[in-house]
């Protein structure tokens, strides 16, 4: 009755892979737990003094309020708190997407130059009052950054097309409009007057506090149309990552795949700075959490970085209301702060190498 | 003896050089000060083609020069002519021809700002403002015209506002050659700020109202709130007698106040700042005040601001005491107008018969070569909500 075989047995492989897909499904609901529960400090923590209990009330029952409690709970809390989950989520992905599409565990929205693009974009609209679509009104600083994010990206996209172009050339070319909107960012301030400039830095730094209920549901629509088209190509993106040869070998279009999630990309990253914006770090760290965590199955990597990106975000909203209650601290400033220490304690704690 | 000696000696060599040279309306004596950064500058002479930092200095030139404050001035900053327009067009309807020569070498600290042009305006002096005394520095503004062999002296009306203001006016009489009209004026200043702190010594700290001041209001339509530590505006409202909130949380110029903690705080009075920005900036929903403010156009403006989300929950709001300032006295010496109407709405009984009004008013009259005319606050009306 011995069988003497090395190979395992089909029903061993199959249990094997239902456990890592139950496995992976475990992870993703625990993080969106530990999400929810930030999510839930986030609401209840603030300069006024507000029990959980009684946020909960006016949440769920908003008629028992008192006016000043609906302000500050729907009007104020809520939508930060949504803003730093969506914007988080968003970055997240375009971060992990990024680093797919061009194989570079640098990449992402920030270092290819699309925050930065949205911050010079900003300021020409604060300092020199240039809007580049008529017409929009007092929304024209979103929509310069928005316009010039997209337009960045229209770049590298255009970079991609040419003959001989490789992921190396699209990172570099990344790099260098990040270093030239950086200079001309940097020749509007001198001439920035005191307000200009107090509008700016917030601008650079990122800011969660002119947070409003459309400007999460836009987010949340854009959200809702790119995250299930990424998911849906989830194949193709991970046979992607055993190298460019091998995901063509399997069918995949590797030049069709990476201009569709470019465009993606370009859209997460492009709306998510212009309403709040350039936050610098969450786009890089969180697809790095998830592939510590799950591997490289977009399957379970795309949702994760999603999650940690929201978790990130979520946190440091928490953290920016607890240093001083009743000053507003500019959010990518302490994205930074936390997420350093955090980054290198987790590369430094690896045993095996994540990035191949 | 040998003093006696000395001075006749200085005289003799004053008589040579003034012989030798031929006549300025400029004296031909050095003159050595310290400037409000700390720095000892000399001057071989009394300049006459000066270039201001920032237009907005004209506040206090055109305040402590007899007749035409533009003599010795070659070029501004046009940062008057875009966030105070009202402003230029008074002093442009006063000395039209001035105006019109003023070069515009724009902001001292970008690159536009050229020591070629400073130089092929033969300038021999460029005044700056000491806020930004880390930009000039940074930037090699200060070596590079230093090089080039004209001085800069710093001033200050806005930084630490009511500490420097009577020394910048030393400096200003001495630079233009006017000293008498400077200590008229400052004596003015003196006086007028005695008024309301003379009174406000006597309130004993918990009595003392709880103010938010909000830096320009409205000049991002949906952000709420910038404000001042114990500086500028926030110390005005120190001076009159109120506790303001932001510097209860930090010691910064420049805090960023959250909505939540306003709100939480609930203060007795709301002072935002408003000038005609509208022109420059058409964007903005702050109250348009200056020598051209529209009462109606204001009382609509204050409306909708004290309507935003969040302020119309507030005990201020409610009671009326949601105020509106002109922006610009926190860069020009006239601050004491603003200390005084702040005191006012702090302390309505105790100073009663304190008319800022008038103050300003008076101001005009005794040392503008303009005449005050439009608003420079209101405060929103109780009906409203």
């Amino acid at each position: 009755m011995t069988q003497i075989s090395n190979t395992p047995s089909v029903d061993t492989i199959v249990g094997g892979y239902q456990k890592r897909a139950v496995w992976r499904v475990a992870l993703v609901v625990a993080a969106a737990l530990i999400l929810f529960a930030t999510v839930v400090i986030d609401v209840i923590t603030g300069p006024a003094d507000l029990s959980f209990w009684r946020v909960a009330k006016v949440i769920l029952n908003p008629s028992v309020a008192t006016t000043k409690e609906e302000v500050i709970i729907w009007d104020l809390r809520l939508p930060v708190a949504m803003m730093a989950v969506v914007v988080g989520a968003m970055l997240g992905v375009s971060g992990a997407e990024l680093q797919t599409i061009l194989n570079n565990p640098l990449a992402e929205p920030f270092t290819l130059g699309l925050s930065m693009a949205a911050s010079f974009g900003a300021a020409v609209a604060i300092v020199l009052g240039w809007s580049v679509l008529p017409g929009v009104g007092a929304l024209f600083v979103t929509v310069n950054a928005f316009v010039f994010a997209m337009g960045a990206s229209l770049l590298l996209f255009l970079v991609t097309r040419m003959r001989g172009a490789n992921p190396e050339t699209m990172i570099l070319m990344g790099i260098a409009m990040m270093f030239t909107f950086n200079a001309l960012l940097a020749f509007l301030q001198y001439g920035a007057s005191e307000l200009q400039l107090a509008q700016l830095i917030f601008w650079q730094l990122g800011s969660l506090a002119r947070a409003t209920w459309p400007k999460v549901a836009i987010c949340v629509v854009i959200l809702a149309i790119v995250l299930p088209y990424f998911l849906s190509r989830s194949w193709a993106l991970t046979a992607l990552r055993m190298g460019e040869d091998k995901a063509a070998a399997l069918g995949v279009n590797v030049n069709a795949l990476r201009l569709m999630v470019l465009a993606g990309v370009s859209l997460l990253s492009a709306v998510a700075v212009s309403f709040v914006g350039a936050i610098a770090f969450v786009g890089l760290v969180a697809p790095h959490i998830a592939r510590m965590i799950v591997g490289e199955d977009q399957r379970g990597f795309l949702p994760l970085s999603a999650l940690a990106g929201a978790l990130i975000l979520s946190g440091t909203s928490i953290l920016s209301k607890a240093i001083t209650p009743g000053i507003v601290y500019p959010i990518g400033m302490i994205t930074s702060l936390i997420g350093i220490p955090f980054f290198v304690s987790l590369i430094l704690g690896q045993r095996k190498r994540h990035w191949q | 003896m040998n003093t006696r000696f000395m001075s006749g000696f200085a005289l003799l060599l004053a008589a040579i050089v003034t012989f030798l040279t031929p006549a300025t309306s400029a004296q031909a004596e050095a003159l050595t000060l310290t400037d409000i950064a700390g720095r000892q500058v000399t001057l071989n002479e009394l300049p006459d083609k000066i270039i201001l930092g920032e237009g907005r200095m004209m506040y206090a030139i055109a305040a402590i020069t007899e007749g035409n404050p533009f003599e010795n001035i070659v070029g501004w900053k046009d940062d008057l002519v875009q966030f105070d327009p009202d402003a230029f067009r008074k002093l442009e309807a006063a000395f039209p021809a001035e105006t019109e020569r003023m070069i515009n070498f724009g902001n001292p600290y970008a690159g536009d700002f050229s020591i070629e042009g400073v130089l092929e305006a033969d300038a021999d002096l460029v005044l700056l403002d000491s806020g930004n005394l880390f930009k000039a520095e940074e930037t090699g503004l200060i070596e590079k015209l230093d090089k080039a062999g004209v001085p800069v002296v710093f001033i200050d009306f806005r930084r630490n506002a009511t500490e420097n203001t009577v020394p910048s006016l030393l400096i200003l009489g001495r630079i233009f050659g006017e000293e008498a009209g400077a200590a008229e004026f400052i004596d003015f200043y003196i006086a007028e700020m005695r008024k309301v702190t003379n009174v406000v010594d006597k309130i004993p700290a918990e009595e003392r109202p709880l103010v938010v001041v909000e830096n320009a209001a409205g000049w991002q339509p949906d952000f709420c709130c910038w404000s001042f530590g114990p500086y500028n505006y926030g110390r005005f409202v120190e001076l009159a007698g109120g506790v303001n909130y932001a510097s209860t949380l930090a010691n910064a110029y420049s805090v960023t106040l959250s909505m939540e903690g306003v709100l939480e705080a609930d203060p007795d009075h709301v002072i935002g700042t408003g000038a005609n920005w509208a022109e420059a900036k058409p964007e903005v929903t702050s109250t348009l005040l200056g020598y051209e403010g529209d009462p109606d156009v204001n009382a609509e403006k204050i409306a909708a601001l004290a309507a935003r989300p969040g302020f119309a929950e507030l005990r201020a709001v409610q009671a009326g005491n949601y105020h509106s300032i002109y922006h610009q006295f926190y860069n020009s010496p006239y601050h004491f107008v603003a200390v005084q109407q702040i005191a006012k709405w702090l302390y309505p009984d105790d100073f009663e018969d304190l008319d800022p009004q008038d103050t300003f008013n008076r101001l005009h009259e005794e040392f503008m070569p303009y005449e005050a005319s439009g608003q420079f606050w209101l405060s929103v009306d109780k009906a409203i909500q």
